[in-house]
């Protein structure tokens, strides 16, 4: 419940009722199109958060080169099997790119938290991507959390089977991916999530309008 | 955590974006040439590669300055999808050589993964690591298509208004399936202007331009990029926006032209409804407002010209003038003033001797007066009977006739048949005269009780008429020869309806009519009396019955006021001495009513100036328009 508000104030572009789960007194169930819609929302939200912060790193760190060649070896979540095309995405089982989502959102909880620290100390970041930065892991945590929402609730409406509910526990996620990002420079980091939030965005855009295909779509 | 506040926010963004554009990876062939095109010869590379949909993209190269290299397969394009650490270059999958393009289909299109880009000639490479680049980096979305707009509003002032412009996403983003996610830019210029206006990005299909100002041309075009995205797809083509005129407020004007028609028309209407006296419709439209209604007045004899003439009597206009009385007649409500409830009693003037001798008088010999009456209007017929001092029934100058009639009626009647009854109609060709007949003419008359009618026994000198106490009349037995006369006449009369009968009667009715009285009138007798009487029968109501019957064709129901249509059909029998006859006028026009028994009392003396400032007589309406000069 409490996430939830949370989660529901992240959110600065839709106004509504805070989120329930069990048809509380005082607060009004949503709808499984309208939390679908706040997660969207979210994750517009925090891919566009990434793409300032890319764009920030590039300005400050002026790479000349285009580095995008040697970033795609060193992003930690190559080894997360991703649809690569809309057919693809589209082609893939609910469940399936349920459980994409969430693995996505996963792996990128502490390396966030990470470069947000890293950050902090760095003198000539301002405050301003100071701030961004721990807005960025924080939003991963709430999307993540409001992702896990959504799955409930379509296993609820059963939209889609029981199957997606081992991600539970991310930790078990992390574990094989600890590794890697550490490995990551911030400039890497900051490129491969600003890759990470879009394909989040987009697959949960497929998702929405597959499932409750009703205004927005 | 904090968030910032968004306008800063904004500002920040939309600085490192315009920043960041030059440095997008995948951005990297045009900027990196531009810095190599002065210094070194121009290498082979790639010039761009673009996504429209994200789910293709094509590559565009040129041999720079290696011309030799510009024929079609003389650079080969190969590129590294790295979605393994064990790829491998790959050939263009598909080549069109007349654009120098490499197409990439859905096969082989991934988005999230980087391609590198690479030229190939004979035995060199020509490789540039800023070539490399994601999918979904390089999409250009088409422009919007369907763009039109509609107008919102017109400010008061009519100098500027507000737009809505709409459009549709480019068919090939598939923007249904949420693969892409776009946001839109308007940009507008007036015409024949260089600089465009651009509104703020939204994600919408629609939006408003406000403040266009009339009579300009605007150019309107929009573009479209994926959100949180650097590159904006090609605009659209403009269309043109132009208000010229604001819509006049001609429909004001033609509603108040069609009011203002329409009253005139009503107007119009009314006024000939008024001038053609439709009666009918003049009371729909023009109700007649119901005038005071003072019992016993009959509001028609007061019309105008009556009135004129009444005054003239009173005045003694035309008749050397009554005395001195007469000038207190005639006020501004004579009638009212003359109303008096006085049945009794009158001051100056004669008196009737003796009520019951008038009465019996008129009653008891009706025949012989009205035979004496006949006879003297039968003289008179002929000619005009101007200071006989007799009682001529006809007389030419009607309005002296009535004068003597009003005179009569002012004076004390006395009941003497022969004078009561005029016959006016062998004296009157005149449509007024006969309907004064005087109904007393012939055989006994029994008045009957009926309070139908007030004898004025009296006139005072301040103008009061004295009406005697209610007494009963009798009616007339022998009426029917004076009825009949009557009756001719009044049927004669019937069919008009002058305004001196009318006159008359109204005089007579003003003058006879007690409406407090004792009695003498009553409603119906009023009612009689004051309705124009197609005959003017007025005094003649002294016998009810025989003109009850005849009239009944000739007079509506309230006719001939001195005729009891409706009273009751039986005579009536107790004497009263409430009505004289007018026996003659003397030169002063005022009415004698006590004439000598010999003298014929028809009310016929209608040139006979009144001696006796008091006769006691009575007037039918007739006499009274003769009274008058």
């Amino acid at each position: 419940m409490l996430v939830c508000l949370v989660f529901c104030g992240k959110l600065t572009t839709v106004d509504a009722a805070p989120l329930c789960t069990n048809a509380q007194a005082g607060c009004h169930v949503l709808s499984l199109a309208n939390l679908f819609d706040r997660v969207i929302q979210h994750s517009a939200r925090m891919h566009g958060i990434s793409n300032d912060l890319h764009s920030e790193f590039e300005v400050y760190f002026l790479p000349s080169k285009n580095q995008i060649g040697r970033v795609s070896r060193n992003c930690h979540t190559s080894s997360i099997l991703t649809p690569n095309g809309k057919e693809n995405a589209q082609r893939m089982a609910r469940e399936e790119l349920t459980e994409v989502i969430l693995k996505l959102l996963v792996a990128w909880r502490d390396p966030l938290w990470h470069f947000h620290q890293s950050m902090a100390h760095h003198h000539d970041f301002n405050n301003f991507s100071s701030n961004k930065s721990l807005e960025m892991s924080d939003m991963v945590h709430e999307l993540r959390k409001g992702v896990q929402k959504v799955v409930e609730k379509m296993q609820m409406l059963g939209i889609i089977s029981n199957s997606v509910s081992n991600l539970a526990s991310p930790e078990a996620l992390l574990a094989s991916d600890s590794a890697e990002w550490r490995l990551m420079k911030d400039y890497d980091l900051l490129y491969c999530f600003r890759r990470d939030s879009n394909k989040v965005q987009n697959y949960l855009k497929i998702l929405k309008c597959r499932i409750v295909p009703e205004h927005g779509c | 955590m904090a968030d910032s506040s968004p306008s800063t926010n904004l500002l920040l963004l939309l600085l490192i974006s315009s920043l960041h554009w030059l440095f997008t990876p995948g951005s990297a062939f045009l900027i990196d040439r531009d810095h190599n095109t002065s210094s070194a010869p121009l290498e082979p590379h790639f010039t761009e590669c673009i996504s429209r949909e994200q789910e293709t993209f094509r590559c565009w190269w040129s041999p720079g300055s290696y011309h030799n290299l510009s024929s079609p397969g003389a650079l080969r394009v190969f590129y590294l999808k790295k979605d393994s650490p064990t790829s491998e270059w790959k050939e263009c999958p598909e080549y069109i050589h007349s654009n120098r393009e490499c197409f990439f289909d859905v096969n082989h299109t991934s988005v999230w993964i980087p391609y590198c880009m690479q030229l190939r000639g004979e035995n060199v490479t020509y490789f540039n690591e800023d070539d490399c680049f994601t999918v979904e980096n390089i999409v250009r979305p088409d422009p919007p298509v369907s763009l039109s707009w509609t107008l919102l509003n017109i400010s008061p002032s009519g100098l500027s208004y507000d737009v809505m412009v709409n459009w549709e996403p480019p068919p090939s983003a598939d923007v249904d399936a949420g693969w892409m996610r776009i946001e839109y830019e308007i940009q507008y210029r007036e015409r024949n202007t260089t600089n465009w206006e651009a509104l703020e990005m939204q994600p919408h299909t629609q939006q408003t331009i406000y403040g266009l100002h009339i009579g300009k041309d605007y150019e309107v075009h929009i573009r479209c990029r994926m959100v949180a995205f650097t590159k904006f797809g090609e605009f659209s083509d403009s269309i043109f926006i132009e208000v010229t005129e604001i819509p006049t407020k001609e429909s004001p004007i033609p509603l108040t032209l069609v009011l203002v028609l329409g009253i005139v028309g009503i107007l119009i209407l009314i006024m000939l409804i008024v001038i053609t006296q439709q009666h009918r419709l003049m009371m729909v439209l023009l109700p007649p407002v119901p005038a005071p209604k003072i019992k016993g007045i009959d509001s028609e004899l007061l019309k105008k010209g009556k009135l004129d003439e009444l005054n003239f009597i009173l005045t003694g206009g035309g008749m050397g003038g009554l005395p001195t009385y007469a000038p207190d007649f005639y006020q501004d409500e004579p009638w009212v003033e003359f109303i008096e409830v006085d049945g009794e009693d009158g001051d100056s003037g004669e008196r009737e001797d003796n009520r019951a001798s008038d009465t019996q008088r008129l009653l008891g010999l009706p025949h012989p007066v009205s035979h004496h009456m006949n006879m003297g209007c039968s003289n008179a017929i002929s000619f005009p009977d101007d200071d006989s001092g007799r009682a001529s029934c006809y007389n030419p100058d009607l309005p002296e006739q009535d004068t003597l009639m009003l005179m009569a009626t002012l004076l004390p009647g006395q009941p003497e048949e022969e004078e009561a009854s005029f016959d006016v109609e062998e004296r009157a060709p005149a449509s007024s005269e006969r309907s004064l007949v005087q109904t007393q003419t012939g055989g006994p008359q029994t008045w009957v009780n009926t309070d139908f009618y007030a004898q004025v026994s009296n006139v005072m000198p301040s103008g009061g008429v004295v009406l005697s106490p209610g007494q009963q009349l009798r009616i007339q037995e022998s009426t029917s020869a004076t009825e009949e006369e009557t009756q001719k006449g009044k049927e004669d009369e019937d069919s008009k309806e002058t305004e001196e009968q009318k006159q008359k009667e109204l005089q007579f009715q003003l003058l006879v009519v007690d409406p407090e009285g004792s009695g003498y009138t009553t409603e119906s007798n009023v009612r009689q009396i004051s309705t124009p009487p197609s005959s003017g029968e007025g005094y003649h109501t002294i016998h009810p019955q025989p003109v009850e019957t005849k009239p009944a064709a000739t007079m509506e129901d309230n006719q001939s006021p001195y005729i009891l249509p409706d009273s009751p059909q039986s005579q009536f029998f107790s004497p009263v001495a409430d009505y004289t006859v007018v026996q003659e006028l003397d030169s002063h026009h005022s009415l004698l009513l006590n004439p000598p028994p010999n003298q014929s009392p028809p009310p016929c003396l209608p040139q006979h100036p009144l001696k006796a400032p008091m006769p006691v007589g009575y007037i039918t309406p007739d006499l009274l328009g003769n009274l008058s000069p």
